[in-house]
């Protein structure tokens, strides 16, 4: 027997990378679902992972990093907040650096 | 929310997001607030939670004013955690509730802050405007 098949659908699901249960410390939101301002989740709505290992949506801790008030220091730890350099970025700076000229 | 409130903590009304009314009493047998509820304002600013909200107690028939060296009698709260230097949006209105049921607890001196009679005679300003100076860190 033969089967054409004429069209199909393809359904997928996403989630970050993130422990199941948690939500944005700033908006309670959960860190699949979106900002308070967003209305859709995913790249239009991105996380953003401190140095200090402490996570929020990006534009939730830069509407607070805005905040004189805040001394660009992080919500939970009160420490400096940078953004850490994720995977991706650091295998991509080590491939750069292996095809320098030696 | 109803659902888990840390214990003497409770929700008294939230029929919108500006304003709540919160209840909280002392749990341990600390003798100044034995018995007593007390009644917390909370007004949310747009901004909420980048921006702190105004919290004060207030008072009726049944909810008196704790007393406390940093909570004047018209019921304003001296507390970093409640004015822009020391907010941070990670608070709620949980947090800051079990914080002041801390903040009552550890307190054994029954005394209004310096001036208070002053302060709650003459002041006109938003507890949100108001420098505090925060020099006392023992509680």
């Amino acid at each position: 027997m033969k089967v054409i098949i004429k069209q199909w659908n393809a359904v997928a699901a996403w989630r970050w990378d993130m422990p199941d249960d948690d939500v944005c410390g700033i908006c309670r939101n959960p860190y699949d679902s979106t900002c308070s301002k967003c209305k859709f989740p995913g790249d239009e709505c991105p996380l953003l992972l401190g140095e200090c290992n402490h996570s929020f949506h990006m534009h939730c801790i830069f509407s607070w990093l805005r905040q004189e008030s805040s001394q660009e220091k992080c919500p939970m730890c009160r420490q400096p907040f940078k953004g850490k350099a994720q995977e991706t970025t650091r295998s991509t700076a080590q491939d750069d650096e292996s095809i320098l000229p030696s | 929310m109803h659902d888990h409130l840390p214990p003497g903590v409770e929700l008294v009304k939230a029929d919108e997001f500006t304003e709540w009314l919160m209840d909280i009493k002392v749990l341990d047998d600390n003798p100044l607030y034995r018995n007593e509820v007390y009644r917390l304002k909370f007004r949310f600013p747009n901004s909420y939670p980048i921006e702190a909200p105004e919290v004060v107690f207030v008072k009726d028939d049944t909810h008196p004013i704790p007393w406390h060296p940093h909570i004047y009698s018209n019921g304003i709260i001296c507390l970093d955690l409640l004015d822009r230097q020391g907010w941070s949006p990670v608070h709620n209105v949980e947090s800051v509730c079990v914080s002041l049921q801390s903040m009552l607890t550890g307190n054994t001196k029954k005394e209004r802050p310096p001036g208070d009679e002053n302060f709650v005679k003459y002041n006109t300003q938003r507890p949100r405007d108001i420098n505090f100076l925060f020099h006392d860190n023992s509680v």
